[in-house]
């Protein structure tokens, strides 16, 4: 115990400054090249002892047998059975001895296996953490959540498989092999190498077996993507389903998937049938044991050996197989580790968002957009020469048609993605020069996903100004019209928040968030105005809570109804991701441009 | 187990197949093992006698012979019978889900759906094969070694006998506590997942709150949560686990004690002694894979049960003698309270619409306006009362019949990934083309249309994701005056979203209340809807608080004024205009 502690706290320093060379932040193909090595490192020292402490555990675990044997032999050659009891006891002694050593190596080996995978699962996660910390925003827009969740237990669980079980298996499967045949060599070689050609020939036909795996697996998996897409194709459609009577043809279709499931499996087990049932067939005792017989009686009326010869391999040999499973399953069991490390080690060498040497802070909270070009994909401009300045206090709306590049535009102020080309100054900084934290506490973002913490309602409240005291964090909640909501709730204030919220409708969660946002009081307020539409029923409440927020700040707004902006101090037309008119309502409307014709054709379906 | 799994296949037989096979195959693997016995008496001898020992070789080859054939006929078998296993079970799962209530398909249970009868009914077909061989061939062959021995020392049969039970025990005990900590470990995961997702979704605000690099004190926890309960769990189950390999280890030094103590003092032959120390390690060694089987057992366990999670969820009730013809299109609520569990979502509700009628539902969310459309439609039954449709009771009502004069057009309409002209005909297969066109215009789907860039033929994608949300309700609408449905129950949704779709919709409601045999029904949140209804219901809490015309509400200044003055503020709202008093 005393070891494993001192080499955790040998660990925890490189830890805190994970090693980044310029390779492994530029090149992220070159560093997914021993990336389940390189994310083992710091529980390399358990690794290495748990797969040694496996060996020896198998090593141990052959006394027994190697007494049987030569128990067997001893008795046999001896001219009487008293004769061979020193040499039975003896053998005896070693194989008990054998048998306890196993056992006490196998528990140490599971522990430090254990352990370091303990260890190595917090410690990759905790740097995942890190990194997600620092990677920008935009990655999160269009990775998910999920591909988070993924990342942080699915591909662990592989990797904590291979730490765990995979390296014991394949190690502890190795030993008992090359022990066993060593010690049939040692017996007689040429009985051997015909014992060892049985396990040989399985290997040859799992080989064949799996040559041909990955092309079948796609189509396995292709078939199971296409199941799963008509399930849930028929739950998501099932009133329409019920209402239409269309029962039999939407089966149909999952069917389909069904047999085209089967069908891939057919085929691929029509191939494989004989390669993988003559694995089975080698990969079987009795077939050892057919073949042992038959080699020992060929030797023996050959006069080569005596039956007693032939003993040893009834025993090892015979077991040979068996240790052979392992050993498979463990490799499976590393190429999907290695596979998952590949995706993990991806995640961690994702480029981080450049943060400025010499941070600068910016002085007032005016914002300057300056000939602002970006582009997603490196090839079209999502948004191109974009200009504009926004005083504090003023109201800027965004408005344009789906896909004008409203919302792109909104989210480089955050820096979810950085320009490709011109700058955006706060306070006259452009953003870059700005910490992360600097930056994102300046300015408040209210968007549509409404991202609350499975904490405290006053815990979510008081994260936009850590520190701030509960009589805060409560008139926040007056000012956002929630106070009264969260009073009625079983735990009032502490009532911890679950994933969906914890009771509260969609309107009463976005207004939560506006109290944190109040709280924080940030400068500048960027917001979309669909927002406030959310949930019908608490429409008005929100929009109230919406206009204490933005009150005296420097706000833009992406706008959908028309009406909400006719006040704005000055509307972007966007169109095509550059700026079509600017200017006031009277303004557009007077030009009778893009903006008039989206202002008349929303006037029309309101009264429609 | 294997009756649970027995139970899930309606044609389990490929199952037994499978399983005689290959419990043919570990008897007679135990038997050819027993043969060694016979066979290294009369080889062993100081002289030994290859005459004796022939009828024994010839007998063993034959019987090598017919295992290999089998051995190799059971690999096909498997891979056939987990293919079939397969399919068969998830045809079962389908089949099922078709007759469950349609309040049975939350975001959560279709996700279940579509999880378990893609991976866990995969498998479980699975599991069965692969898992099913090693367990037979794990417990049989050593049963049948102990058979053996019995004919050949009666003492060293005794022993392996009483190893048996204590190892069954012990390993027994392993399971269930390595089950536990597993599943304390999977909370912990859990718990893991949960904050990851949070951090995903929170990240500016952590940032902001100088949170990025760190995560939340609580996702600190919960990483050192996952470590602590890992280690405890692996304390506790360590030994357990040991116990059972120390038990078979054990048996095998006193096979060899007890095998030397009675060879040396002469009670055993040796060729005998050797030929039962070769049995006792074909004896425990596969005693021993019986450990690495568990963690298999567990899987399957699981997989088994979300399966028969879906499978045994009761079906929606039949009547016995369903009326199979609607009168009329009256919908009436008698003393209607239902509830989801918990606290009643309705209670005591009665009302009564008229064909020819539009009524609106009004009030806060979680006021019961959606579940009065769902009782109607039968996504559940009433707890006590009655929802009359015709004045039939639905209980009573064919459910087909039920549903094929009901459209439903609430706010998560879905469409199929096919054309948008196929999504319409779904409601009437056989519709002409003109009553296509008359369909579409009414609901204002023309204009949808008419816009797109292949018409009729543009695919909507999955779920209707080219459209937007107004669009696929216009879709939905279309389809309730093709197949010219008797109820219509709508929910008007967000749809400020978008004034062009909300003013096309409102028409559409209009166009829809025209049909004098035509109930509809409206959860209204525009103030020109709630004004042009016949009828209000407002809803508050689960009750009804007011009825009656939309003038003679708005005038009693109740929940429906109060909710009308909200909507018409929120719709006049303003970027810049001062909160509400």
């Amino acid at each position: 115990m005393t070891t494993t502690d001192t080499t955790t706290a040998e660990r925890t320093a490189p830890l805190d400054n994970p090693p980044r060379g310029p390779a492994e932040e530029d090149n992220p193909t070159l560093v997914r090249v021993g990336a389940a090595a390189r994310l083992l490192r710091p529980v390399r020292r358990h690794f290495i002892t748990c797969g040694v402490l496996s060996a020896l555990a198998a090593a141990a675990g052959f006394l027994p047998y190697l007494a049987i044997a030569e128990i067997a032999r001893a008795v046999l050659t001896a001219p009487s059975a008293a004769a061979a009891a020193p040499t039975v006891w003896t053998w005896v002694a070693i194989g008990g001895l054998g048998a306890m050593l196993r056992l006490v190596l196998l528990g140490f080996s599971s522990h430090v296996g254990h352990y370091a995978d303990a260890e190595m699962l917090r410690d990759i996660r905790v740097r995942l953490v890190r990194r997600l910390g620092v990677i920008p925003l935009g990655w999160f827009r269009s990775a998910g959540s999920g591909q988070v969740k993924k990342t942080m237990t699915d591909d662990l669980e592989e990797m904590h498989q291979l730490i765990a079980h995979a390296l014991g298996e394949i190690t502890a499967g190795a030993t008992a092999i090359l022990v066993g045949f060593g010690y049939l060599l040692f017996v007689d070689w040429r009985m051997a190498l015909i014992t060892l050609a049985v396990p040989a020939m399985m290997l040859l036909a799992y080989r064949v077996s799996m040559r041909s795996m990955p092309a079948h697996m796609a189509r396995l998996l292709a078939a199971e993507g296409r199941i799963s897409a008509a399930s849930v194709e028929y739950a998501d459609g099932i009133s329409v389903v019920k209402a239409f009577g269309i029962n039999g043809r939407l089966l149909d279709r999952f069917g389909a998937a069904v047999r085209e499931h089967t069908a891939a499996m057919r085929t691929w087990v029509s191939e494989v049938r004989y390669s993988s049932a003559l694995c089975q067939l080698f990969n079987s005792e009795v077939t050892v044991l057919a073949v042992v017989f038959a080699a020992g009686l060929g030797f023996v009326t050959a006069g080569e050996l005596t039956f007693v010869d032939i003993l040893p391999f009834l025993v090892v040999g015979v077991g040979l197989p068996t240790s052979l499973t392992p050993l498979i399953q463990g490799n499976q069991g590393l190429r999907k580790a290695r596979m998952a490390a590949g995706r993990i080690d991806a995640l961690l060498n994702r480029e981080a968002l450049p943060e400025p040497a010499e941070p600068r802070t910016p002085t007032g909270h005016d914002i300057e957009l300056d000939r602002v070009t970006f582009s997603y994909d490196g090839a079209t401009n999502a948004v191109e020469d974009v200009s504009v300045r926004c005083q504090p206090g003023t109201v800027t709306a965004l408005v344009g048609p789906s896909g004008a590049g409203k919302t792109t535009l909104a989210s480089l102020l955050p820096r979810f993605y950085d320009v490709t080309g011109g700058a955006i100054r706060i306070g006259g900084v452009d953003v870059r020069d700005m910490s992360s934290e600097t930056l994102l506490s300046s300015m408040t973002l209210v968007f549509q996903d409404v991202a609350l913490l499975r904490d405290t309602v006053t815990e979510n409240i008081r994260i936009g100004r850590p520190g701030a005291s509960d009589e805060q964090v409560r008139e926040a909640a007056r000012a956002a019209q929630i106070h009264d909501v969260i009073e009625r709730l079983p735990q009032g204030y502490d009532t911890v928040l679950d994933a969906v919220g914890g009771g509260l409708s969609g309107g009463e969660r976005q207004r939560l968030t506006i109290a944190r946002a109040i709280l924080a009081a940030a400068p500048v307020v960027v917001l979309d105005e669909a927002t406030a539409a959310l949930d019908p029923d608490g429409e008005a409440a929100v929009q109230d809570a919406l206009a204490t927020l933005i009150a005296g700040k420097t706000v833009i707004v992406i706008a959908h109804r028309l009406h909400t902006i006719a006040s704005a101090d000055q509307i972007l037309v966007l169109e095509g991701g550059r700026v079509a008119e600017v200017g006031s309502h009277p303004v557009l409307l007077a030009r009778n441009g893009l903006y008039a014709r989206m202002w008349r054709a929303q006037q029309n379906g309101d009264t429609a | 187990m294997i009756r649970h799994l027995y139970r899930l296949y309606p044609h389990p037989g490929v199952l037994v197949r499978m399983g005689l096979l290959h419990l043919v195959l570990a008897i007679l693997q135990g038997v050819l093992l027993g043969m060694l016995v016979p066979i290294l008496r009369a080889l062993l001898r100081p002289e030994p006698d290859l005459a004796a020992a022939t009828p024994w070789l010839v007998a063993g080859a034959v019987g090598a012979a017919v295992y290999g054939v089998l051995k190799m006929i059971a690999t096909p078998v498997g891979f056939a019978a987990s293919m079939s296993l397969a399919a068969q079970l998830r045809h079962r799962l389908m089949r099922h889900a078709a007759t469950l209530p349609l309040g049975w398909f939350t975001g959560g249970n279709k996700a279940k759906l579509s999880r378990t009868v893609t991976t866990s009914a995969g498998n479980v077909a699975q599991l069965a094969s692969t898992f099913g061989p090693p367990a037979i061939t794990g417990t049989v062959v050593p049963a049948t070694v102990v058979v053996v021995t019995f004919f050949v020392d009666w003492r060293l049969a005794l022993l392996f006998l009483a190893i048996l039970p204590v190892a069954f025990l012990a390993l027994r005990r392993a399971g269930r506590i390595t089950a536990e900590a597993d599943r304390e470990l999977d909370e912990a995961a859990t718990e893991i997942a949960g904050r990851a997702i949070e951090m995903g979704q929170a990240q500016p605000v952590l940032r902001a709150a100088g949170h990025g690099t760190t995560g939340t004190a609580r996702m600190r926890h919960a990483l050192d949560e996952h470590r602590t309960r890992y280690r405890k769990g692996l304390r506790r189950s360590l030994v357990p686990d040991l116990t059972y390999t120390a038990v078979v280890m054990v048996g095998f030094v006193a096979v060899m004690v007890l095998g030397a103590q009675f060879l040396l003092s002469g009670t055993l032959q040796v060729a005998d002694a050797v030929a039962l120390l070769v049995l006792a390690v074909r004896f425990l060694e596969p005693l021993g894979t019986l450990t690495e089987l568990l963690g298999t057992l567990h899987a399957m366990d699981n997989s088994v049960t979300r399966v028969e999670n879906i499978l045994y969820t009761p079906a929606l009730k039949h009547h016995p003698k369903p009326v199979r013809e609607l009168k009329d299109a009256t919908i009436e609520f008698s003393d209607v309270t239902y509830s989801y569990g918990g606290t009643p979502a309705l209670s005591g509700v009665s009302f009564r619409c008229r064909p020819g009628t539009t009524t609106a539902l009004v009030g806060p969310s979680g006021s019961g306006k959606t579940t009065v459309t769902r009782l109607i439609a039968r996504f559940f039954d009433v707890d006590s009362g009655s929802v009359r449709v015709g004045g039939v009771d639905v209980r009573e009502l064919d459910h087909q019949v039920l549903l094929s004069d009901v459209a439903i057009v609430f706010q998560d309409v879905y469409l199929f990934d096919t054309t948008i002209e196929e999504n319409l005909r779904i409601a009437q297969p056989d519709a002409t083309h003109e009553e296509l066109m008359a369909a579409a215009r009414a609901a204002r789907l023309n204009e949808v249309v008419a816009r797109l860039p292949q018409g009729w033929q543009t695919k909507v994608g999955e779920g209707g994701a080219q459209l937007s949300g107004g669009e696929r309700q216009r879709v939905s609408i279309a389809r309730a005056f093709l197949k010219k449905a008797r109820v219509v129950l709508l929910d008007e949704a967000g749809s400020a979203l978008d004034p062009e779709n909300e003013g096309a919709i409102s028409e559409a409601i209009a166009n829809l209340s025209q049909d004098p045999n035509r109930t509809v029904i409206v959860i209204a949140h525009r103030p020109a809807t709630l004004a042009t209804a016949d009828h209000v219901i407002a809803l508050d809490g689960g009750r009804v608080s007011e009825a009656g015309t939309p003038s003679e509400l708005r005038a009693t200044g109740g929940t429906f004024a109060r909710l009308y003055n909200q909507y018409e503020h929120a719709r006049s709202w303003h970027i810049g205009a001062a909160p509400a008093p």
